[in-house]
């Protein structure tokens, strides 16, 4: 129904209201006869509810028609029009009174309804707010999402590059061995070369071949110097042990990880005994072998959706005894197959691993001194536990 | 002129591999010259012999490759050895005309085998250049008269025709036709077009 329609309808049947209300007070003041005093009582009735139905002008058809009927039916002479001078003052009177009263009610009406009315604009304009702000929202979330996915590809980038330059650098450093170790190889083999011609020739020269031989092994020597420098070059990685507190080091590795346990929904249950010794390693090496293990645990975690990811990280430590440091997870866990090669170098159960992770990491807590190995869970998961013993510089 | 002794020449940092290379062409009885840097073998004075070169990669200053660019194609045969070879760097010498690229540690006979290479395209590098230089002294003996009728003579005119073109007789184009056979020692009409070829005489303009 349109709007000037439903206007119009409401107009009618205000001054219908006003006709039938008035009629039914002629009745009732008819039927009651003399029991009321005065006749007027119930047009003001008609009068009031028209004006608080219709407002104004309906009450004033209302007020009209009242006069009428009253003069008409009540006031001598009766049952005709006309006014007695005796009764004027009433009338005038009751006219008055009925159109203050159709003025004061449609008064009222008007400013109910601009109340309304300023409500329903009120309601409309937050409702126009609540859809805009929730369009804004969407926006919002889609812009999150999308944020979250270039830093997770960023992350993964971060990661491939770490990779890369570490096998970048393996590649350049066995270059650069290979040359080194190559060059005196080189003057060995041709000298050797040299020597048996010497001995061959007739007479066989045995001064050149002696020269020869003493040359040969000068380079040899030469050749395994190269490789005790770069032996001593490794090892001066040593030097960097410090006194380390293994709970600090553990809380470091998690607070890189947190953005990787969260994206994947994984739970962590760290529980780090207080207290413990220091022990004396290299930092950065040690991050490494936490990072290792964590990110391994993350990974198996990847797949399981049936029940809880946890990740637990434990330290304990007992008397004299070693650290002891466990990371779990709830993940696909280990078959037998594998957990007879999980160490072996080049051995990856990941579609892009390269099977130098665990390799690496047992190697390093080994040169600490310590041992490296995994457990299979009573449970769902698996655990890798490894120990570093407190105290002193402990040489491997 | 193939009788020469030939010479090997090698530029190599390494002190040892130096003494090494030395030590292995000393034992087959071969002359060698070796230097530590590629600057000093260029400044080098090299004797008139087939001679080639036997050139480390990797070298302080002109590296190994910089100076086989420098010396170009024919100069002198190149072998590189190096240290550690990759296969761009042994296609590079290669295309650039080396005769073998080894990798260190090497077998001598490996090394021999491509010097008697180097030493033969060397020499026949020297025999080519020889020629040029021996044509070139003929061709300056010419007359200008002697020069003209060569010139004509391999661009395959008849001797009439030469001598319509020159303005003479046919008989003196033939006793200059003679001369010009004669001074260039050639065997045949052949022969002449062959060195004119090498010496880059053209038919002279109209």
């Amino acid at each position: 129904m349109s709007k000037p329609d439903r206007k119009l309808r409401q107009l009618l049947s205000s001054y219908l209201v006003a006709g039938l209300s008035v009629g039914l007070a002629v009745v009732f003041t008819l039927l009651s006869g003399s029991a009321i005093k005065d006749a007027t009582a119930f047009f003001f009735c008609s009068v009031m509810l028209t004006s608080w139905y219709g407002g104004l002008w309906p009450g004033v058809l209302a007020a009209v028609l009242s006069a009428l009927a009253l003069d008409y039916y009540f006031i001598p002479p009766l049952y005709a029009l006309g006014v007695g001078p005796e009764d004027a003052a009433d009338m005038i009177v009751f006219v008055a009174t009925a159109f203050f009263i159709s003025w004061l009610n449609g008064d009222q009406k008007r400013a109910k309804a601009s109340i309304s009315k300023a409500r329903d604009e009120l309601e409309a304009s937050v409702k126009e707010r609540t859809a805009d702000l929730k369009k804004v929202n969407q926006q919002l979330q889609l812009e999150i999402a999308e944020r979250k996915t270039a830093e997770q590809r960023f992350l993964e980038a971060q990661t491939e590059i770490a990779r890369i330059a570490r096998i970048t650098t393996m590649g350049e450093l066995a270059a650069s061995i290979a040359h080194e170790i190559n060059q005196p190889l080189g003057s060995i083999v041709t000298t050797g070369d040299a020597c048996l011609r010497w001995l061959k020739a007739q007479p066989p020269d045995i001064n050149e071949a002696q020269l020869a031989v003493e040359a040969i092994i000068r380079d040899a020597s030469r050749a395994s110097n190269v490789v005790v420098r770069t032996r001593k070059l490794l090892r001066r990685g040593e030097r960097l042990r410090e006194s380390v507190n293994i709970n600090e080091v553990i809380n470091e590795v998690l607070n890189w990880l947190e953005v990787e346990l969260q994206r994947n929904e994984i739970r962590s249950r760290i529980e780090l005994q207080e207290e413990v010794p220091p022990v004396i390693v290299d930092r950065v090496l040690l991050q490494q072998v936490l990072v290792n293990l964590i990110m391994n645990a993350i990974d198996a975690m990847r797949t399981v959706s049936d029940r809880m990811k946890e990740l637990g990280v434990l330290t304990e430590q007992h008397d004299s005894n070693p650290i002891l440091v466990r990371v779990l997870d709830s993940g696909v866990g280990i078959d037998s197959d594998d957990m007879s090669r999980l160490f072996e170098a080049f051995y990856t159960t990941k579609p892009k691993g390269i099977g130098m992770g665990l390799t690496i990491s047992r190697s390093i807590i080994e040169a600490h001194g310590g041992r490296l190995w995994a457990e299979r869970n009573d449970g769902p998961g698996s655990t890798f536990c490894f120990t570093l013993p407190i105290g002193k510089e402990s040489e491997a | 002129m193939n009788s020469e002794e030939p010479i090997v020449f090698a530029v190599d940092d390494d002190a040892s591999m130096q003494e090494a290379l030395s030590r292995l062409f000393r034992s087959i009885g071969m002359q060698t010259r070796i230097f530590s840097s590629a600057e000093e073998f260029l400044a080098f004075d090299r004797p008139n012999a087939p001679a080639c070169l036997v050139l480390d990669v990797r070298l302080p200053g002109l590296s190994g490759l910089e100076l086989q660019r420098e010396l170009g194609e024919v100069d002198i045969p190149i072998i590189f050895i190096t240290g550690h070879g990759d296969i761009p760097m042994s296609v590079q010498a290669m295309k650039a005309g080396a005769v073998e690229f080894l990798t260190k540690p090497f077998r001598d006979q490996a090394l021999l085998d491509a010097i008697q290479q180097a030493i033969r395209r060397d020499r026949a590098n020297r025999k080519q250049r020889a020629e040029l230089v021996e044509h070139r002294v003929r061709y300056e003996a010419l007359t200008p008269r002697e020069r003209e009728v060569m010139a004509l003579v391999v661009a395959g005119l008849l001797n009439k025709q030469i001598a319509v073109k020159l303005g003479t007789t046919e008989f003196t184009v033939k006793i200059h036709r003679k001369g010009v056979m004669h001074k260039m020692q050639a065997s045949s009409l052949a022969d002449l077009v062959r060195m004119a070829e090498k010496l880059g005489v053209s038919t002279p303009k109209e």
